[in-house]
């Protein structure tokens, strides 16, 4: 980095108009390609480097992101990529409007009925899970070795099981996220249940507070990193599980289940439609877990602002 | 003395075709190694694509592989695949041709619980089906279309569900029927321990809704290249020639499966059975595609109703002239 910052200014246009220039000698397509990437990084960078403030905070991501679905479509355009192999972001956002019913009906079978009820179904039980082995030294010998085997046990091979067992609908899809999603919650609220310092349960003792309060008033706010962990790497193992899990059978909706019939339609954009829906319903699950652990655990020094 | 005048021959055209260095076939085949496939095997096998200086690679596929993919990535440059599915990639933006037909019948059926009082296909409304997907419920769709029976789960239609590839639905009576092939899955009904007589079983070629299965595809762009199009007439004349002996030695083509068979997953007992169902619907064809068939798979597909396989009559999806070359000689 040292070397960059001591680099006179000019030098990194200059490299960058050459880059452009080589790419149009030996391809137009490549060099108008290349000139819009390197014509965006580097207003990204100077934005990055002279803004202040939210709007600009908010502007760089953005551009990025334009940045990234311009060169896509451009690529798609000019190189006149089969639809099959990659279809443009035009075009699947043309699918994604055409196709809202069915887009929405799956989410909700797919996300809300089967992630969601899985997810809160396995967090639940692990928490549970966790507070009786914190109970219990016993448990813990016995329970921690059983849920690692359950979490050791692959998905492409329970998947069809729990189909068996719980039928196509979206319940066996939350057998199939709970068993995904247990041990990974179960692992992070043992150890956070662990983390509060053999001063303060000392003070609690002294205090003549009894297992459940000071469960509550010290060792709960000082699981509670640690348990948002836990509840945030299950948002996107739970979306995970449902989606892949309809692969091994479901009724004729779902977001599994369209991805794996398009793609026998070689339907690519509505492929990239549903994988659209999954990524933004996995930032915005991820993203209200985290507003909720910004409120419970502000005092946290990971959560301190400036 | 068959085995001498074979070998004589094969010494023959060995040595016309010695001059040159063998050209590669990337067949994508579009299920695992089974006697499906047997002809292909057979002709790799007994040594009949060397013989058309033809270094031919085939390659399995399975639940995750769509072969019009494979064809559309470059990875294989010919793939066997049924009609409907290769007509609605046709229709997707990926000009596949048809080039022969191996298949000259369907092998499609479904398979009813005697007991839920399905006595005929109407009687299908209001039960529970479970079908495959990845282009193989083209046919069952349209066939529910002519008889309009709705598949959306309104009322009174069919509850569809979508199936993996095995008949636990149906055993575990989550579905009332199940698709099945005559040379695969009905078998596995009977040896999951279900007597014939408990089954009802509807054949597509019975009921005139056939659709055309297991032909050879290729790109329309590579037939414009005369050394590709000269490729795959000694790829379809080899491949015809294992077809006609796999016909008539069933057990020996089976036998030569199993040994390609890399997974080791198939039985010997179900590959005897399936060559010999195989055979059935292989049994007259030279591998030049029936038009009368061809029609009749398009008419099937355009009457989908409200959600057509395709929406209008595909033109350039077949060519007699890789046919024609092939069995000149």
């Amino acid at each position: 980095m040292k070397s960059l910052s001591a680099m006179p200014s000019w030098t990194m246009p200059a490299l960058g108009a050459a880059l452009v220039a080589l790419g149009f000698v030996a391809d137009p397509r490549l060099g108008a390609i290349l000139a819009v990437w390197l014509g965006a990084w580097g207003l990204n960078a100077v934005m990055a480097s002279r803004g202040r403030g939210a709007g600009v905070r908010f502007l760089v991501p953005l551009l990025f992101g334009a940045t990234l679905l311009g060169l896509w479509e451009m690529a798609v355009r000019l190189y006149e990529i089969s639809p099959i192999i990659l279809p443009a972001p035009s075009v699947i956002a043309a699918t994604f409007a055409e196709n809202t019913p069915t887009l929405w009906a799956d989410f909700r079978q797919t996300i809300l009925k089967g992630a969601l009820s899985g997810y809160v179904i396995g967090c639940g039980a692990a928490f549970l899970t966790a507070v009786a082995i914190d109970r219990s030294p016993f448990l813990q010998r016995g329970l921690l070795p059983v849920g690692n085997f359950i979490a050791a046990l692959p998905i492409v091979g329970t998947a069809p099981i729990l189909v068996m067992w719980f039928g196509f609908g979206w319940q066996s899809k939350a057998a199939v996220v709970i068993a995904m999603v247990f041990f990974p919650m179960l692992v992070n609220c043992v150890q956070g249940m662990k983390a509060s310092e053999a001063m303060q349960r000392d003070l609690m003792h002294t205090y003549a507070a009894n297992y459940w309060q000071s469960f509550l008033k010290l060792r709960l706010p000082t699981a509670m990193p640690f348990i948002f962990n836990g509840l945030k790497i299950c948002t996107t193992l739970a979306l995970i599980g449902a989606i892949v899990a309809e692969f091994f059978g479901s009724p004729v909706v779902g977001m599994g289940f369209r991805i794996k019939i398009e793609v026998g339609r070689l339907s690519m954009d509505m492929v990239w439609a549903s994988i659209t829906v999954a990524a933004m319903a996995g930032t915005a699950f991820y993203g209200l877990v985290a507003v909720v652990e910004r409120r419970l655990t502000f005092w946290h020094p990971s959560q301190r602002t400036g | 003395m068959k085995r001498i005048t074979m070998t004589a021959f094969a010494a023959g055209l060995g040595l016309t075709g010695m001059a040159q260095a063998q050209d590669t076939v990337n067949l994508q085949l579009q299920w695992v190694t089974q006697a499906q496939f047997a002809g292909y095997y057979v002709a790799l096998e007994n040594g009949y694509y060397d013989e058309e200086n033809l270094d031919v690679n085939i390659m399995p596929g399975g639940p995750d592989i769509a072969p019009p993919q494979v064809l559309a990535g470059g990875a294989a440059d010919v793939m066997l695949n049924w009609m409907p599915s290769a007509l609605a990639a046709r229709e997707a933006g990926l000009p596949v041709v048809n080039i022969a037909q191996p298949f000259v019948r369907s092998g499609l059926m479904l398979s009813c619980w005697a007991d839920t009082g399905i006595e005929e296909p109407a009687d299908l409304a209001g039960k529970t089906v479970a079908h495959w997907f990845f282009g193989n419920e083209y046919p069952f769709l349209s066939w529910m279309s002519q008889l309009g029976i709705p598949v959306d789960g309104s009322d009174g239609g069919i509850t569809l569900l979508q199936a993996g590839f095995n008949v636990d639905p149906l055993l575990q009576r989550q579905a009332d029927c199940i698709s099945t092939m005559t040379y695969n899955e009905y078998w596995q009904i009977i040896d999951a321990g279900v007597s014939p007589d408990e089954l009802v079983t509807f054949k597509y070629e019975d009921y005139d809704v056939a659709t055309l299965e297991d032909g050879i595809w290729t790109l329309e762009e590579n037939l414009e290249d005369p050394a590709f199009v000269d490729k795959m007439v000694r790829f379809v004349r080899a491949s015809m020639r294992g077809w006609q002996w796999a016909a008539e030695n069933p057990d020996d083509a089976a036998m030569i499966v199993l040994d390609y068979d890399e997974t080791g997953a198939q039985t010997e007992e179900h590959q005897l059975r399936m060559m010999r169902e195989i055979g059935l619907l292989v049994e007259g064809g030279d591998g030049r595609l029936d038009e009368v068939a061809y029609q009749r798979t398009i008419d099937t597909l355009l009457a989908g109703g409200s959600d057509p396989v395709i929406s209008s009559v595909p033109e350039g999806a077949f060519t007699h002239v890789i046919t024609e070359a092939a069995l000149a000689e």
